[in-house]
């Protein structure tokens, strides 16, 4: 036993003192996190609305505070022009137009006269079609409730927000668990390049000349490959938390569980790399060779609904696929692919396969 | 005689084979070795020490043959006999991110001990690079941390492989009284080398390797003299008196020309250097850098196997 920890020690010192490895074990998944929560975070939060108003009435700042506190809109105030402006140079996605007279036409209606109504504009750019029949759609919404407001009528029919989990994710939620599986996959599978490296430089053959017994060595490996994986999963976590507002909703026992169970699987799957790779160089063109196709055919980018059903149906071959789903299906509530159990069976199943071929191929020297 | 020599053997390597492939690398090799000893195996690159060695080192088991270290089987006590003897492999870098102290304290741990690091720093003239990472070493002192790493658990029986491989004139030298120390704390040592001189300078007894056999082994001494009790007579070439003179001058054996020299081999030095200086004395010259030589065991290696060991 004393034996693991000095041995574990020395590996995580040596770890923590090779800059490069903890760039792209630690720093790299980060940045990853941060560039996407960042880009996808900006299209699901609120919408920049210039708010033009030409009337500066009671009932226009009565309007504006509806829209203000309903919507998920900002609103930028200016005239017609400066709107215009700022649409073109990106800063409002579009601008709403409260017309002069519209006062003037409330008074009238409630003077028991029937004026022609007065139309509110909503200016949008038709090439970014999402946004602008969303903003359209929240104008028409708003101001049909103004209008029933205004006119004094009773509403007869009201809409109850209420929710159905799909597999419609807001995508900072999709992307932290996927991020911290594709994270383990990588801290595993890289594990097969300094252990080629040590056979190559016969680290391991002077090792084994060592009374020290060979399970003492792969422990003190997966050991350290755990340990990692615990940092590199409160460091995903935090910043999900943090900076991007997730929301972790599942038992951390569980999803403690599954990351042990990932990096155990795929460091499993390392050592199988370095089974068959003799020199470094091979080691690292057959991680790469692994990798992606990991990397892209387990709905680690975007849901597996969207591919064509024949690279679906590799998808659900790849480990990472259940390890993904188990860590959203854990952490954020995201959709089951499969149920959690057959997550775990699979998981567990191609670490008990891969062991069994390390055991049976991996050469010391 | 044999059965009584392996009881008293620290090291008993008994006809051991070993084949990779098509490739015989070890074919029927015996030795014993005597605890004190240093015992060397000799021979150019491929010829089949290291593969022996590691064979005794437990660390590849052999296809056919014997090996008993301290007494024990290899192949059944294996881990037994890794915690009493020290190894020292051609591996340079270890953990190059660990320092000199946590490198060796590491593997003090191995052997479930406390190395006694103060005085393996100080043996091997480390002190000063203690706290340095082993990849800021040089390959001296890269060298000397791989010998005190073989240290670290006191062993009873130090093998030492190619030690002092691509070290300077003086490294060399330092690191020959290191072994010449352990000798002296009572180790029993098993070295390979390809350097005559280092052989010569080192080694008790010594085994002469190639294609995978011993073709001799015995003392320095022994190896030459049983083949060379001649010396050799050099002097230079150009202006030596004919060949048939040379060959008829007192006690000369045999005359060889070689490079730029003429090699006179002679049971009697003084009557054939007395005969030569008379030959050119008559022709009014006398022999350029005259030399007397010993047979070395360059000369045994390319008496045994009809070429020269090269580095």
């Amino acid at each position: 036993m004393r034996r693991l920890i000095a041995l574990t020690i020395a590996n995580l010192k040596s770890f923590t003192r090779d800059r490069a490895a903890l760039f792209w074990t630690l720093a790299f998944p980060v940045v990853f996190v941060i560039l996407f929560g960042t880009i996808f975070s900006g299209g699901g939060a609120a919408y920049e609305l210039g708010w033009v108003d030409q009337d500066g009435s009671p009932t226009s700042i009565a309007l504006r505070q509806a829209f203000a506190a309903n919507a998920p809109v900002e609103l930028t105030d200016g005239t017609l022009e400066e709107s215009k402006a700022r649409m073109l140079s990106g800063d409002v996605d579009g601008i709403l137009v409260v017309p002069k007279g519209l006062q003037a036409v409330i008074d009238a209606a409630k003077a028991g006269q029937h004026p022609d109504p007065v139309e509110v504009t909503i200016v949008t750019d038709p090439s970014r079609s999402n946004t602008a029949l969303a903003l359209q759609q929240i104008a028409t919404g708003l101001v049909m409730a103004a209008n029933l407001r205004l006119s004094g009528a009773t509403p007869l029919l009201s809409v109850l927000p209420d929710s159905l989990q799909t597999n419609q994710l807001n995508s900072v939620s999709y992307f932290v668990p996927s991020i911290l599986a594709m994270a383990l996959m990588q801290l595993g599978i890289f594990a097969s390049i300094p252990l080629v490296q040590q056979r190559e430089k016969l680290i391991l053959k002077r090792l084994n000349a060592t009374p020290l017994p060979r399970w003492v060595l792969v422990g003190s490996n997966v050991l350290v490959r755990l340990v990692i994986a615990a940092v590199q999963t409160v460091l995903i976590l935090g910043i999900g938390i943090a900076l991007l507002h997730v929301q972790i909703l599942g038992d951390p026992l569980l999803i403690a569980g599954f990351v042990v169970l990932g990096a155990l699987t795929f460091t499993s799957i390392g050592y199988v790399i370095a089974s068959f790779a003799r020199t470094e160089e091979a080691a690292n063109g057959l991680t790469s060779v692994v990798q992606f196709p990991l990397m892209f055919l387990s709905g680690i980018f975007f849901p597996l609904e969207v591919l064509p059903s024949w690279l679906k149906s590799v998808a659900t071959f790849m480990p990472l696929t259940y390890l993904g789903d188990a860590l959203r299906q854990t952490m954020v509530g995201g959709t089951p692919f499969v149920p959690l159990a057959a997550d775990f069976v699979v998981l567990a199943g191609w670490l008990l396969v891969t062991l069994g071929i390390s055991a049976r191929y991996f050469r010391w020297q | 005689m044999l059965g009584r020599a392996r009881e008293d053997a620290v090291i008993a390597v008994d006809d051991v084979r070993k084949a990779y492939g098509a490739v015989q690398a070890v074919d029927g090799v015996s030795f014993h070795v005597a605890k004190g000893e240093i015992f060397g195996l000799l021979g150019p690159n491929g010829a089949g020490k290291t593969t022996t060695m590691e064979m005794i080192e437990g660390l590849h088991a052999p296809d056919s043959g014997e090996i008993h270290v301290l007494g024990m089987d290899v192949r059944r006590s294996a881990t037994a006999i890794k915690s009493r003897v020290g190894v020292q492999l051609q591996t340079a870098a270890l953990y190059p991110q660990l320092t000199v102290t946590e490198l060796i304290e590491l593997f003090g741990s191995f052997f479930g001990r406390r190395p006694a690091t103060e005085r393996l720093l100080e043996d091997l003239e480390l002190t000063e690079k203690r706290n340095a990472r082993t990849k800021t070493l040089s390959g001296g002192q890269q060298q000397r941390l791989s010998v005190a790493l073989a240290l670290v658990n006191d062993p009873e029986v130090v093998f030492l492989d190619e030690p002092t491989t691509g070290l300077d004139p003086a490294a060399r030298q330092g690191l020959w009284a290191v072994i010449r120390r352990m000798q002296r704390e009572d180790r029993t040592i098993l070295m390979t080398t390809h350097y005559m001189e280092e052989a010569e300078a080192l080694c008790d007894r010594l085994a002469i390797m190639d294609h995978g056999k011993i073709l001799d082994s015995g003392t320095v001494d022994d190896l030459i003299g049983r083949r060379f009790r001649e010396r050799g007579v050099h002097f230079r070439r150009s202006g030596a008196p004919e060949k048939e003179k040379l060959e008829a001058l007192p006690a000369v054996s045999r005359v060889v020309y070689e490079e730029d020299e003429v090699v006179l081999y002679t049971s009697d030095v003084p009557a054939t250097i007395g005969g030569l200086l008379e030959l050119t004395g008559r022709a009014r010259t006398e022999p350029a850098d005259l030399m007397v030589r010993r047979a070395s065991l360059e000369d045994v290696f390319l008496d045994l196997t009809g070429r020269a060991l090269r580095d």
